[in-house]
């Protein structure tokens, strides 16, 4: 009925006269109580007023006609009464405008300014009121000539109108008697009843909107002024009815939040909107206007239930610094306009205030850039400044006068830069439609802020406010087939089930337990929560802030959920609705491009190990262990894990990733290597509960625990590595080489200026003189032609100053010491051993300089003592750096010694040929076993070995050899001509041992003994394997290198 | 729970050890490889015989072989709702680390009944209801697993003491 009210309303625009008279109340009472016969009648009364609405323009003479037929047809029902009324008003009115007409204005206006521009006639009737309340009292003075009575302004003829209008009312209710003035209530009143029992119905189709009807245009608006539009467009109808031009439209409608930016015209044609809406504010009629099927018209009145804001709950704040900040309701204004909020301040306090900005240009212009500054500022993220409570103290330091305590008695009430803050929350009005209150979702963080004060948050919370607020958002509260859950509202409470398909807001459950088990029951997703079980696998996967983080539920309360994150050994408590079951291995939780445990390069100086990542942000424990967060954007790069990377501990053992150490001193943090950076490592603790058990150390603070994979901790205890020392496996690898390097010399180049010759290359046999040198090249200068060459060192030949023997480079520059025996005395005095060994075998003899021979110096032909950086030698005489045990060039100093112990016993240092002149170890120095080697021969050689492999200590050098006779030369000839090669080493280990082992050691067994010895490897593993003190026999040894694995008892 | 599984192992042989000794070769690092290590679902706890040795093989284009050891090996696969008896390793505020030979157990506060509580003033830091009742690094506790969850090469599991019978030994 209320669209035929709607129609009724406009074609009279009599709206005012419906509400003052007081019949018709009973027109809207009819509605209700009988649709039948009444709506029976919308369909005509609306046709025939669209009729006579359409006429009254064109020919007012005809209507009295139609009014009539009007009467005649509305007399027939009950009703007749109240639309004679509105007729007579109807006809009134029309003679009025009869009367008038056209002229009517111009006749109102031409006096007042007849050069009123047609085009302003529009706008003259939006300030109408204004004219008409001002020109009243003027109008009435200035023009009261009778004629201009018509002209007067609509509020004074109408006045009049429902004056007499009034009295002719109740001269008719006069004239009606009693009786029938019971029968017009009875029917009035009464009619409930007959109502009731009347069988005829109406089908709700008829009440539709039909082709018939006048359509329904929507119009773009601006978002949010839907409803001033109305009232506009209401005011306008006001106005204009009754004039010459009234509001072609017969409704307007909007939709609210629903349909934002639109309202609803119901108008007979398009054109009619545009003039009805020319002019109004924030409308677009010029814009596309849609054209609503007539399907779609009931839906347009369909009553959505608006959002009661209540006090406690929470909505979310659509723009400004707080865009998207979580509030919470203070108090809603009875006017549903407005709601005061408590928000956690964004404050910086006054410290990105730009405080050169405003005086830059002084005046309007700089005070304008400071605005658009400011707004820039709000709208930009960055300089937002990060939700803390208000802090007065923070306040007070740039605004000393700002804060104002408002009460004394709640001292936390205080006013800054025009702003209230209780108990540190901002409280502010707020619009209501700029605050979003629909899937506001709060999460369990943004929450417990408002629940200040309490160490826990989450115990406090006004969680049935939470709830409500929760519920409302039902939308993005996704469950998957699969998912356990739980009604907890509703008939079918307590059921619990597994969802089998999800269909909009119905999920389907197969029930696991209770009575209903096996059954498949449907039910809406509101009253449905999810379910988990101390001890589940859950991800979390909605809008909280933990995302993603996966862990295992520790206890349960209610639809609060608490699990233990896998990767931060932390608690999180979540809801339910946020959590998603898991399986039961592996740990997912990557986001992005790192991930924790990840290390990064912050800066070319810095790394750091990233212990958390947010959403965001990422945490990072970087190299000198402070803790940052950055974002991922300021990483320069991940750095990848090496696992070949290796450090020292500070036992000097390898370490490597993965293996397991405790710092020694400072906190004595133990954890996994997780990676090698320089000298520091990042060690992961999962019993260490911050940064997510990742610290830093050095390595060099370090112990190793346990290796990986069972690698041998090489302490002190276990000695150094002997694959390394294998010299099967140096020869094999270098072949030769990368023979050890010459000892350096200092100072100038004895080659320099040398003739020498040429003895390889395409300058071979060339005499030449040195001009330059480097150390591995010189520069000689050619005698044939004048030409300076760059030729390796190496490859020349110089002429023995002594011999006249051509020799090389190394041999010409090494003999520099040998010449030179009081520096090599000197320095085997320094060698620190010699003075207190003097007395013991030499008797006061004191060493002579030349006694130099045999310090172990670098080039002394007695170096043979000096196990220094001779390692992969396998005879322990060796006396030069170039030992080739098996080689047997003449011109190797490694026979020097024994070739001087055939010339000179007493500087031998060959312990067979020479034994009996040796001091007797077991009386002077017992300790010097080595030198014993007559007495026990095999042992001996063992010793050596060893030594060799430096299981041993060397021995002292000095105590090695009897002291020279003074009658020798302080300078020997270091290389006198060469003396039958008679190997020495070999013959050395083995000829001792026949004697004693013939019968268990055959001599191929023998052979293969030494030529391992030797470096020749006869099996495909590596060799040497033993360690020195554990080698007691030879048996044992020779199980050893057959290779016997495990046989270590046999060994005795 | 303990169980008694049949397993196998591929091991791959440097030609050095083809030989007469090969299978005790074989047998030793199965041993070494094996013992003591977590697979994600189980601890092998002990290798008891490798009772069937494949015949090896070469490895085309590299000079290892390879055997298929089949063995025999007693597990430990702890299971959820399994009560086992812990030695705790550590303590804080959140809850208790325990040691279950070589599973490490976490009793989270709220699996810890209410009325034994966190005490960080004592020496060493404790749980205690100050009776007989202390939870500190060393005490023998009886825990129920509640969860269990299995890395690559470790386990981890959550376990109550908020049950009759559980907790302190």
């Amino acid at each position: 009925m209320s669209s035929a009210d709607l129609l009724n309303q406009d074609f009279g625009s009599e709206s005012e006269d419906d509400n003052f008279n007081p019949a018709p109340a009973g027109d809207s009472d009819n509605d209700a109580a009988g649709d039948s016969d009444d709506e029976a009648n919308v369909t005509t009364k609306a046709n025939n007023a669209q009729q006579r609405r359409r006429s009254s323009g064109r020919r007012n003479s005809g209507e009295e006609d139609e009014d009539t037929k009007d009467n005649g047809a509305e007399n027939a029902d009950g009703v007749g009464d109240e639309d004679e009324d509105e007729d007579e008003e109807e006809e009134d009115e029309d003679e009025e405008e009869a009367i008038s007409g056209r002229p009517r204005k111009r006749a109102r206006r031409d006096p007042r300014n007849q050069f009123l521009d047609v085009e302003a006639e529009v706008d003259e009737e939006d300030e109408g009121d204004e004219e008409d309340e001002e020109g009243e009292a003027a109008g009435f003075i200035a023009e009261t000539h009778p004629d201009d009575l018509v002209d007067l302004p609509e509020g004074a003829t109408t006045d009049d109108r429902r004056h007499r209008e009034l009295d002719r009312q109740r001269e008719r209710a006069q004239q009606i008697d009693a009786e029938q003035q019971a029968q017009l209530l009875r029917e009035k009143y009464g009619r409930r009843t007959a109502n009731t029992a009347d069988p005829v119905t109406v089908p709700k189709r008829l009440l539709l909107p039909s082709v018939d009807d006048p359509s329904i245009w929507g119009v773009k608006c601006k978002p949010g002024k839907e409803r001033e539009i109305v009232f506009a467009i209401t005011k306008r109808i006001e106005e204009r009815a009754g004039t010459k031009n009234p509001m072609p439209i017969v409704s307007a409608l909007e939709r609210g939040r629903t349909m934002l930016g639109y309202v609803y015209v119901e108008a007979r044609k398009q054109a009619d909107i545009h003039s009805a809406l020319d002019g109004i504010m924030n409308v677009y009629p010029r814009s596309q206007v849609i054209l609503v099927p007539i399907k779609e018209m009931p839906e347009l009145l369909r009553v959505t239930k608006s959002e009661q804001l209540q006090p406690g709950g929470y909505v979310r704040i659509r723009r400004g610094k707080y865009a998207g900040d979580l509030a919470q309701i203070d108090d809603v204004e009875t006017n549903g306009l407005e709601a005061s909020l408590r928000v956690v301040p964004r404050l910086d306090y006054g410290q990105n205030e730009d405080v050169n900005a405003p005086m830059v240009d002084g005046g309007i212009k700089g005070d304008a850039k400071r605005k658009r500054q400011g707004a820039m500022g709000l709208t930009n993220a960055a300089v937002r400044p990060p939700p803390r409570l208000f802090s007065e103290v923070e306040a007070k330091k740039k605004h000393m006068k700002f804060p104002q305590q408002m009460s004394t008695f709640d001292k936390k009430h205080w006013q800054y830069l025009g702003e209230n803050y209780i108990n540190g929350f901002l409280v502010k009005d707020f619009k209501i439609q700029h605050l979003i209150t629909e899937n506001v979702n709060p999460s369990l963080e943004e929450v417990t802020r408002f629940s200040a004060g309490a160490e826990d948050g989450a115990e406090n919370l006004d969680l049935t406010a939470l709830a409500a607020t929760l519920k409302k958002s039902t939308t993005n509260e996704n469950y998957l087939p699969g998912d356990t859950v739980e009604v907890y509202e509703g008939e079918q409470q307590g059921v619990t089930g597994k969802a089998v398909s999800v269909r909009g807001d119905i999920v389907t459950i197969g029930v696991t337990e209770g009575e209903l088990r096996g059954q498949n029951i449907e039910v809406p997703i509101k009253g449905l929560r999810k379910r988990f079980r101390e001890g589940d696998h859950v991800k979390v996967i909605g809008g909280s802030r933990y995302r993603d983080e996966v862990g295992m539920v520790v206890s349960i309360k209610a639809d609060q959920v608490t699990l233990l994150s896998d990767l931060s050994m932390q608690e999180i408590t979540v809801f339910s609705k946020d959590l998603r079951e898991a399986s039961d291995s592996g740990v997912a939780g990557g986001l992005g491009r790192y991930d924790v445990h990840d290390l990064v390069q912050l800066d070319p100086a810095t790394v750091g190990c990233v212990t958390k990542v947010d959403r965001e942000s990422l945490r990072v424990l970087d190299q000198n262990g402070s803790i940052r967060s950055i974002m991922p954007s300021q990483i320069s790069n991940k750095i990848e894990k090496r696992r070949n990377a290796v450090a020292t501990d500070r036992n000097g053992s390898e370490i490597r990733t993965d293996d397991t150490v405790r710092e020694i001193g400072g906190e004595q943090k133990q954890g996994v290597i997780l990676h090698i950076y320089r000298s520091f490592l990042f060690l992961h603790n999962r019993e260490q509960t911050d940064n997510s058990g990742i610290s830093v150390v050095r390595a060099t603070n370090v112990a190793t625990v346990a290796a990986k994979g069972g690698r041998v901790a090489q302490g002190s205890s276990s000695g150094p590595d002997l694959n390394k020392m294998n010299p099967a496996l140096m020869r094999n690898g270098a072949n030769g080489n990368t023979p050890m390097a010459p000892p350096k010399s200092f100072g100038r180049d004895r080659a320099l200026g040398q003739t020498v010759t040429i003895r390889k290359g395409p300058y071979k046999g060339l005499l030449g003189i040195v001009k330059d040198t480097t150390d591995s090249e010189a520069r000689v200068e050619l005698h044939t032609k004048s030409k300076t060459i760059t030729v390796p060192k190496g490859t020349l030949g110089f002429k023995d100053p002594m011999t006249g023997q051509n020799i090389d480079y190394t041999r010409f520059s090494g003999s520099r010491g040998r010449g030179d025996g009081g520096r090599g005395g000197f320095s085997g005095n320094m060698g620190g051993a010699t003075p207190g060994r003097v007395p013991d075998w030499s008797g006061g003899r004191t060493p002579l300089p030349m006694a130099g021979g045999r310090t172990p110096a670098w080039g002394a032909g007695a170096a043979a003592r000096t196990p220094a950086w001779s390692a992969n030698v396998s005879t322990a005489r060796t006396p030069m750096w170039r030992q080739d045990a098996s080689s047997a060039n003449a011109e190797s100093g490694g026979r020097t010694p024994a070739y001087m112990a055939s010339n000179d016993g007493s500087r031998t240092v060959n312990p067979y040929a020479d034994g009996s002149r040796t001091v007797n170890p077991y009386g002077g120095a017992p300790s010097v076993g080595a030198r014993t080697p007559s007495l026990e021969p095999h042992r001996h050689i063992l010793l050596l070995l060893a030594r060799s492999l430096r299981l041993l200590p060397p021995p002292p050098p000095p105590t090695q050899a009897a002291a020279p006779p003074p009658t020798n030369p302080p300078t020997a000839p270091p290389h006198l001509p060469t003396p039958p090669p008679t190997p020495q080493a070999p013959p050395a280990i083995i000829a001792p041992m026949m004697p004693q082992h013939q019968e268990k050691i055959s001599l191929r067994r023998l052979h293969r003994l030494r030529s391992q010895v030797m470096g020749t490897r006869m099996w495909g593993t590596p060799l040497l394997r033993w360690k020195g003190p554990r080698l007691r026999s030879f048996r044992a040894m020779r199980l050893r290198l057959l290779g016997a694995a495990g046989d270590a008892g046999l060994g005795g | 729970m303990y169980f008694l599984y049949e397993l196998e192992r591929v091991i791959t042989l440097h030609p050095s050890f083809f030989g007469p000794r090969v299978k005790e070769y074989l047998t030793n690092r199965l041993l070494e490889d094996v013992e003591g290590t977590c697979t994600g679902q189980y601890y092998i706890i002990c290798v008891m015989d490798a009772y069937d040795i494949s015949e090896g093989r070469v490895v085309p284009g590299s000079a290892v072989a390879e055997y298929t050891v089949h063995y025999r090996a007693v597990v430990w696969r702890p299971f959820k709702g399994e009560t086992v008896d812990a030695i705790v390793s550590s303590v804080n505020r959140m809850g208790v680390f325990a040691d279950v030979g070589p599973l490490p157990v976490f009793v989270s506060n709220h699996l810890i009944p209410g009325d034994i509580k966190w005490d960080p003033n004592a020496t060493p830091p404790q749980y205690t209801d100050n009776g007989d009742q202390v939870i500190e690094k060393g005490t023998h506790l009886r825990i129920k697993l509640i969860g269990t969850r299995s890395d690559v090469g470790s386990m981890f599991a959550i376990g109550s003491i908020k049950e009759d019978f559980l907790g302190t030994l």
